[in-house]
């Protein structure tokens, strides 16, 4: 099994297409990293700040066609901002972890990426014909499908590293390698304010968004599966990930949209308190990934066992 | 159990919707044979090939590998095969090496020192360090056959070899494979159109037609079969009809020919001089007198507009 694995990875470490994307990825986290920086004011009154926070949310509530998502977040950073003046807890110095925090826009990177390389995985071996020499080894179907499978997730661990390393490295460069205590006001589950570790909450966000990022890859890899075709399975995917976020407001309205994968898909949701629905958990959102996971990994493990290779 | 044959087909049949691509194919291959596979486009050659190798299900019927189902047993028969299926495609954006290194990972056995071997074998050493994309059609199948040996197979399955190698690297192939069956006893099933490719490569062959076995016979039996060759006469244009009509006395069948002057008759070698005396004693002006073999390529037409 283990041949078997290097073997994809060979396959998928030997292509330009991989390299390219690499180093976008670590560039695009390094750009981010330093448009973070620029935008980082650093005042030495912490309270006049927060005041200045705090009057620019409330403003911001008054507009009343504010989306629900973004007067959801107004609220949550005005309770804070209110919190740390009561209380006299100033804000955290600048540091890297809190900048990390930060950039969980760019996991949808690493999941169109990811869907990208998990495309090709079984299609790109039919359209090239290298399918049936594959299939001929002493080897059955379903280690060769799971080989598979692991590689493309691996690469796609591969891609969180590298997004947590490059964009910690260069926050480090301005921040300097920062506190691993340093803590932070957050919302918990109840919308309590609570001081917590900023690294635990970094470690919690890039650690479970591996659920949503294996959805996406093990959706790509599905319909590579069963249609053979990576461009259909890139534009499947990237299709149902584009409209999945426009979906999140939707399932505020009704409930049964919380069932969909799409609400569930953004683990920074529930660092900074804004579930799309007030029921939905951080563990509701990872059983319900884990399902699809399932129930696409089973299906495109029936249709490559039983399938005749005729390509 | 030296007698087993290596491969053995068993009532193998391939239906898709209710049309057999594959009928009721039945035939051994024994160890150390070359044996042919011949067919016209679309008769299920490629099928055949693929329910041997376990790419596609065998709806009725089974087919062993060292006694081995392929369907129940699939490991451990398809570990005794190397095989090219259609095209020798290979990943283009690896490295002729990493290529092997791939099939090699796959299977136990296969050292560093085997695969510089198959190499050498197949005269890829100058170039088994660039990538596949930049092989020629040649290269691709020298490459595409070291993947099928390098586990050193008990059969070896090839799906038009010849296709895209120079004439000197055709010679080169067979002359390998001839010495691979007959010298280190592997079973060699080849399929291919060019028919004389195949009469000078295989031991026996297999005539397909429409998914059915038509004919399977030595090589020698099915080209030599029949005895009398056909021997071509060029005369004068204007004396054929009389040439015709001596020929005829001698009781020998004239085959119709388009070419004024031109006479197909059916005899044996040793009846030329004595058409030629009658011929010359007529007065008859003789241009040329030709022997014409009966290629492999006309016996399988033969073949195949028989059965139509």
């Amino acid at each position: 099994m283990s041949g078997l694995i290097a073997n994809e990875s060979m396959k998928i470490y030997s292509r330009k297409l991989t390299w390219i994307l690499l180093l976008l990825l670590v560039a695009v986290t390094i750009g981010a990293s330093v448009l973070g920086k620029m935008n980082t004011k650093s005042s030495e009154d912490w309270r006049a700040e927060a005041i200045q926070l705090a009057h620019q949310y409330e403003e911001r509530l008054k507009i009343t066609e504010l989306s629900p998502a973004l007067r959801a977040d107004a609220e949550n950073k005005l309770k804070i901002a209110e919190y740390r003046l009561e209380n006299d807890i100033p804000t955290s110095p600048n540091n890297p972890w809190s900048a990390l925090l930060t950039f969980s826009g760019l996991m949808e990177m690493v999941i169109i990426f990811a869907i990208v390389i998990a495309a090709d995985m079984v299609a790109g071996e039919y359209t090239a014909g290298t399918m049936k020499l594959l299939l001929i080894r002493p080897h059955s179907r379903t280690k060769i499908l799971l080989s598979k499978y692991i590689a493309v997730s691996l690469f796609a661990v591969v891609m969180l590293a590298l997004l947590v390393v490059f964009g910690y490295a260069t926050n480090a460069l301005f921040y300097g390698l920062g506190d691993i205590h340093t803590t932070d006001l957050f919302l918990n589950r109840q919308g309590q304010i609570v001081q917590q570790n900023v690294l635990m909450q970094v470690i919690k966000m890039y650690g479970l968004s591996i659920f949503p990022v294996m959805g996406y890859v093990t959706l790509a890899f599905a319909v590579s599966t069963i249609l053979r075709n990576s461009a259909l399975a890139v534009g499947i995917s990237l299709f149902i990930m584009i409209v999945g976020n426009s979906m999140i407001e939707a399932t505020a309205k009704m409930e049964g949209l919380k069932y969909l994968p799409f609400a569930n898909s953004d683990i920074s949701l529930y660092i900074f308190h804004l579930p799309a629905r007030p029921e939905m958990t951080l563990g509701f959102s990872i059983s319900v990934l884990f399902a699809y996971i399932f129930a696409l990994t089973f299906i495109s493990w029936m249709v490559f066992k039983k399938r005749d290779v005729s390509i | 159990m030296d007698q087993m044959p290596v491969v053995q087909l068993r009532h193998a049949t391939k239906r898709i919707g209710s049309k057999n691509i594959v009928n009721d194919l039945s035939f051994d291959i024994p160890a150390g044979e070359v044996f042919g596979f011949l067919g016209p486009n679309g008769a299920g050659k490629t099928t055949t090939i693929r329910m041997m190798v376990g790419l596609i299900k065998i709806s009725q019927g089974d087919i062993l590998i060292k006694g081995q189902s392929i369907t129940k047993n699939f490991n451990k028969a398809i570990q005794n095969v190397g095989a090219i299926v259609e095209n020798p495609d290979l990943y283009k954006y690896l490295t002729g090496y990493q290529n092997l290194k791939h099939y090699a990972r796959m299977v136990s056995g296969v050292t560093k020192a085997r695969i510089s071997e198959i190499v050498e074998i197949v005269g890829l050493k100058d170039r088994i360090h660039d990538k596949v994309k930049t092989y020629s059609l040649g290269m691709r199948q020298r490459l595409g056959i070291a993947q099928a040996l390098l586990h050193s197979p008990s059969l070896l399955i090839l799906d038009e070899p010849t296709n895209g190698l120079d004439p000197a690297g055709i010679h080169e192939l067979r002359n390998y494979l001839k010495r691979l069956a007959h010298e280190e006893g592997v079973a060699v099933f080849v399929s291919s159109h060019l028919l004389s490719e195949m009469e000078l490569m295989c031991d026996r062959v297999g005539v397909l037609q429409a998914g059915k076995l038509v004919s399977i016979q030595n090589i020698k039996d099915f080209v030599h079969k029949g005895g009398a060759s056909r021997v071509c006469v060029t005369v004068e244009p204007a004396q054929t009809e009389q040439a015709k009509r001596l020929i005829a006395s001698l009781n020998k069948i004239t085959l119709p020919e388009e070419n004024p002057g031109q006479l197909l008759i059916q005899m044996n070698k040793d009846e030329i001089p004595a058409v030629n005396r009658l011929l010359m004693d007529a007065g008859i002006q003789v241009y040329s007198i030709q022997m014409q073999e009966q290629t492999l390529e006309d016996k399988f037409l033969e073949i195949t507009e028989d059965k139509k």
